[in-house]
């Protein structure tokens, strides 16, 4: 085997042995070698090497050698050599905490009967000494060795023991700076967002040292100077001292340079915007501290999408194709003279404007909603705004829902649009039995928000329901042994299909029974019925501008006593109508998951009345009154006999069912709330709500439903009278308002929330609030400030198939009515729905 | 312990195999496949593999399973470009992705891989029997698309974004040149344009007038019977007086 390479010559392989210390069966090592028996090859030659390289490669063998054994004539015998690499048998790991060793050994694939080579021992010290470098253990140290098992039966084995000493987590004692006299070291250790100085008060930043962002903040430092005119600073050397064994020090050197200004400041190639316009949107003028971070922020600011900039000035006029290019033309004197080089390019139109990947939604559904069509100017704003309104249709994944540019024509001024959307699961189901109340309640809830209608008798649809049309359908049902509810509800966005003319429809029907207080249980002979059906319009205007809605209903619910006495109803055995029509106005422009808003504002005011009955039916009201009054009178007084309290309270009741036969009512609401994001991804809602309910008639009274419960979590577990829960956390459920409830609230509430996780499958965020509210009975004793105050915290959680749940923790720090102390804690979970 | 279980518990590859094609031949193709799914990687290599696969995967394609189907006879034909089922395996794995092919107002990739599988099909068994089915096919699937970009710009129309429409249909005239819906569409943007027209603000009018009168022209040249023809002559009529004003007026 001593030939040279190159004078190889050529033999026919007589035969091929394999030798050595391996499991493998010899034909297949040859086989896998490439080589076989009767091939003419070169020897030496390629081939030879080719097969060594391959059996290298293979990653399962050792000591590779081939050798020739013997030649005859023209004929060689070769005989390849080698051994199996070991397999891992047994991995012992020290130094590190139990839980985590299972990833390390996953992430270095370091499972058992993994071949051992040089290269996964070197690997795995590798990753874990960057892994714990990266979490501020600098001086981490990995050793790895191995031990061959003693077993002659099986194959080649090791065991291997890592172990692994993270050292203290370095800190960092101190950071100097030389060579800084314009900036003083407190602003430039300022600027290093990531890499702090030790100190005892430091709990949010905790001083450690990761080589990346080190990396990261000395560029910051730099681009420090940057912003204040110092456009040639640098670092020449920065040095990373170790002080002893969890603190290091880094001392910084730069040099600072001279400071600029800027000069003069040109625009070359504008035809459409004039010099002075697009001056105005530079906001830089001559004299000015060169600030480079700043004149490319006015020119094209990479941190915001709709910033005010000038390259979105073009883009949202059609300039797709623009550029814009900051030039230095001169720099004497330390004076920057600036040169705007603007190539504009021709306005561009959509040509073609296309969805993708919606396997369930209907192009009509869709196509509706898409703000950039063919034939109209390209926009950047309009295409922002598009994928902002596709992704709150809840269809489709916010996060994977994205605008692409196809087959861009800068020429003809043409492009084509592609949104790619990803269906997501917009139905709920809600299924769950609780205590609560004084018994079991089950509830079954369903929802589907991209139902279709129309394929209801169609069999192939129901996969499993049938879905694309963007309606919303719901099913409610919720039973305990005091009620029972039944809700169904359907909506459609575009009634007709022609105009965003949202209609909707809900039936629901309700059975209470009046709790007994000796048998503490419900009483089933004394019920009270309530059915209803509403109709309802809503109508997105496009004055004063399209974020508006305008929204109508009329609603219809029919009461039904049957020997329900309370205080609240003196006509046991009558009923109650209630023909109401509502209007309302609202605006919404939150963004961007309807689930977590970052921003934008969300405005209703409504108002829901009924035909004022008493201007029409020329009944006495106020001798009905006086009359009512002296009956109550006869029933209280407890020196009548029985007979005529009786008879009294007979009368009342009549006079009640009279004036309760149909509900003569108006009710106004005005509700306000406005995201603001502040630092970070914290994001403030601030909000402001008020509610007053009226009579036409003062001496019909106001009616005793309708009215406003304040307190606890707001969910309306069951409307029994057209009752409205509003949340006031800190404080028990409805426990702020009177028993009848209250004819006027209002209620002023602060929230900052952060978001934990925002990801398709679940979002999570936490929130902490304040809050205060108040509930009057008239508009007499109505003193907005006289209210209820409270704070918390709390966490909402959002899973596509549950809905909302959240838990929140509120202290109330007034008494509730009828209390002297403070409330104090008062837990409350909260289902399906958002304060 | 049925004989299906007993095959299903075995150790045996061959008696899997045998039970196997007993239940294919049988038309129990759920429990076929699941011995085969079993023994494939046993017999890979091997000479039986061929036609295990070829069961295999039309046990799934009469199981109506067609995303498996289309992928294992597209595997099938890769892995025996001479076997002599290749012609109809091409075609069945082309056919799959016609059944895959959803309603045309849903996303069309499945469309779209049909229409050039089966076209890869006509043009490699120019001979077949399957001929006139595949070009069936693909004329149903090509109607699809077209029907598809006619609705999107027919909502156009619908929801009184008659610019959009109008672009919509010219592209849709010519991306789709022998369209069945083409005398609907030329109707449909003449519609539009008219509409627009007469919504228009003065010192667009005239021009959009004109524009709508051309839509009319083309139309009525291709379609001198058309069932739109009287609406479209009323709206024409519309047009001619509108016109008229600016005569008079100049």
């Amino acid at each position: 085997q001593n030939l040279s390479y190159a004078n190889g010559e050529k033999y026919t392989l007589a035969d091929i042995t394999v030798k050595g210390n391996t499991s493998f069966n010899a034909q297949t090592i040859i086989t896998y070698s490439g080589l076989r028996k009767g091939k003419e090859v070169l020897i030496p030659g390629e081939e030879i090497s080719a097969a060594i390289k391959k059996l290298w490669n293979s990653n399962l063998f050792n000591d590779i050698e081939i050798y020739l054994i013997k030649v005859e004539g023209n004929s060689a015998y070769l005989e390849i050599r080698l051994s199996d690499l070991p397999e891992l048998n047994d991995i012992k790991i020290a130094g590190i905490k139990k839980g985590k060793k299972e990833s390390l050994i996953k992430d270095n694939k370091l499972e058992k009967g993994v071949k051992v080579t040089e290269n996964l021992i070197t690997t795995s010290k590798n990753y874990l000494e960057n892994k714990y470098k990266k979490e501020g253990y600098l001086n981490t140290k990995v050793n790895i060795t191995t031990f061959t098992v003693e077993d002659s039966i099986q194959k080649a084995r090791v065991n291997m023991v890592l172990s692994v000493d993270k050292g203290e987590k370095v800190k960092i004692s101190d950071i100097t700076f030389t060579g800084n006299s314009v900036l003083s070291n407190k602003k430039l250790r300022k600027a290093m967002k990531n890499t702090k100085r030790k100190f005892f008060l430091r709990f949010l930043k905790r001083s450690k040292f990761i080589e990346e962002k080190y990396k990261e903040d000395l560029e910051s430092v730099v681009n420090l100077y940057k912003e204040n005119g110092y456009r040639d600073a640098r670092i020449t050397a920065d040095t990373l001292i170790k002080e002893d064994k969890k603190t290091i020090s880094l001392a910084i050197t730069l040099e600072e340079g001279d400071e600029y200004k800027f000069g003069d400041i040109s625009f070359i190639g504008n035809t459409v915007y004039s010099d002075d316009f697009l001056r105005r949107k530079l906001r830089i003028e001559k004299g000015d501290t060169y600030n480079g971070v700043l004149l490319e922020k006015r020119i094209a600011d990479n941190t915001k999408p709709d910033g005010d900039d000038i390259t979105n000035l073009y883009q949202d006029n059609g300039y797709l194709f623009s550029s814009i290019n900051p030039v230095e033309t001169n720099a004497e004197g330390n004076v920057i003279d600036m040169e705007i080089r603007i190539v504009e390019g021709k306005p561009v139109y959509f040509n073609k404007v296309t969805v993708v990947g919606n396997e369930k939604t209907n192009d009509h559904v869709i196509y509706r909603e898409l703000r950039t069509r063919p034939g109209e100017l390209y926009r950047k704003s309009n295409v922002v705004r598009t994928v902002r309104e596709l992704s709150q249709l809840g269809f489709f994944d916010a996060e994977q829902l994205s605008p692409n540019f196809k087959n861009a024509n800068p020429d003809e001024g043409s492009i084509d649009m592609e949104y790619a959307v990803v269906e997501s699961g917009s139905s709920q189901i809600e299924l769950q039995g609780g205590y609560g109340g004084g018994g079991f309640i089950g509830t079954l809830g369903l929802s589907f928000n991209n139902f279709s209608l129309k394929n209801i008798f169609n069999k192939d649809a129901y996969k499993p329901i049938p879905s694309g049309d963007g309606q919303k359908l719901a099913l409610r049902l919720q039973a305990s042994r005091f009620y029972q509810t039944y809700s169904f509800s359907f909506s459609e966005p575009w009634l007709g299909g022609k105009k965003p003319v949202q209609f909707s429809t809900s039936v629901s029907h309700t059975k209470q029974f009046l709790y007994n207080p000796q048998t503490r249980d419900a009483d089933k002979d004394k019920r009270f019925n309530i059915t209803g059906i509403t109709f309802g319009l809503a109508k997105r205007l496009s004055v004063p501008d399209d974020y508006f809605t305008l929204s109508q209903a009329v609603s219809f619910q029919h009461y039904d006593l049957q020997n329900y006495n309370t205080g609240l109803f003196t006509f046991g055995d009558g009923y109650s109508n209630n023909l109401a029509y509502t209007v309302g106005l609202s605006r919404n422009n939150t963004f961007n998951d309807p689930v977590f808003p970052m921003g934008g504002s969300n405005f209703s005011v409504t108002a829901k009345m009924s035909i004022p009955y008493s201007l029409l039916n020329n009944t006495d009201y106020s001798a009905l009154k006086e009359e009512r009054d002296t009956n109550r009178e006869i029933e209280d007084n407890p020196e009548n006999s029985t007979v005529v309290r009786s008879d009294a309270r007979t009368r009342v009741s009549e006079i009640d069912q009279e004036r309760f036969k149909w509900l003569e009512f108006y009710k106004v609401k005005f509700k306000g709330e406005w995201y603001t994001k502040a630092v970070d991804k914290f994001v403030f809602k601030s909000s402001v709500e008020f509610g007053f309910l009226g009579a036409y008639n003062q001496d019909r009274g106001v009616i005793p439903f309708e009215r406003f419960f304040v307190g606890g979590d707001g969910l309306g577990s069951y409307s029994l009278d057209g009752r409205e829960s509003i949340a006031l956390r800190g404080y028990p459920n409805q426990a702020l308002s009177t028993q009848d409830g209250g004819a006027i609230y209002n209620k002023f509430s602060l929230e900052l929330r952060y978001p934990i996780t925002l990801k398709q499958s679940a979002k999570i965020y936490a929130l902490s609030f304040i809050e205060a509210g108040g509930s009057y009975d008239s508009f007499r004793n109505y003193s907005p400030f006289d209210v209820k105050r409270s704070a918390g915290f709390g966490v909402r959680i959002f899973m596509p198939a549950f809905g909302l749940l959240g838990i929140d923790f509120g202290h109330g720090f007034d008494n509730i009515p009828g209390q002297t102390q403070k409330h104090g804690w008062e837990t409350h979970f909260i289902i399906g729905q958002q304060f | 312990c049925s004989e299906y279980q007993k095959a299903l518990k075995s150790e045996d590859i061959a008696v899997k195999f045998k039970k196997g094609e007993e239940l294919y031949n049988a038309g129990k193709y759920s429990k076929a496949n699941k011995l085969f799914e079993q023994i494939i990687p046993s017999y890979r290599g091997k000479p039986q593999a061929e036609k295990l696969m070829y069961l295999n995967a039309n046990a799934s394609y009469e199981m109506e399973d067609y995303y498996v189907s289309s992928y294992h006879f597209e595997r099938f034909v890769s892995a025996y470009p001479t076997s002599e089922k290749i012609e109809e395996a091409t075609f069945k794995s082309a056919k799959s992705y016609y059944k895959l092919s959803p309603a045309y107002s849903k996303d069309q990739s499945e469309t779209i891989t049909a229409i050039e599988k089966l076209q890869e099909f006509v043009n490699i068994f120019p001979e077949s029997e399957d001929l006139s089915e595949a070009n069936q096919l693909v004329k149903e699937l090509v109607f699809k698309l077209e029907k598809k970009a006619f609705e999107i710009a027919k909502q156009y129309n619908h929801i009184s974004d008659f610019k959009a429409s109008m672009a919509s249909f010219d592209t849709f005239i010519i991306d789709f040149p022998g369209a069945q819906l083409r005398e609907d569409a030329l109707y449909y943007r003449f519609d539009s344009a008219y509409q627009l027209a007469m919504k228009s603000v003065e010192y667009k009018k005239k021009d959009r007038l004109e524009t709508a009168k051309k839509y009319y022209m083309s139309f009525k040249q291709g379609y001198a019977n058309s069932q739109y023809l009287e609406k479209a002559t009323d709206k024409l009529n519309d047009i001619e007086e509108e016109l008229e004003n600016y005569s008079t007026k100049s």
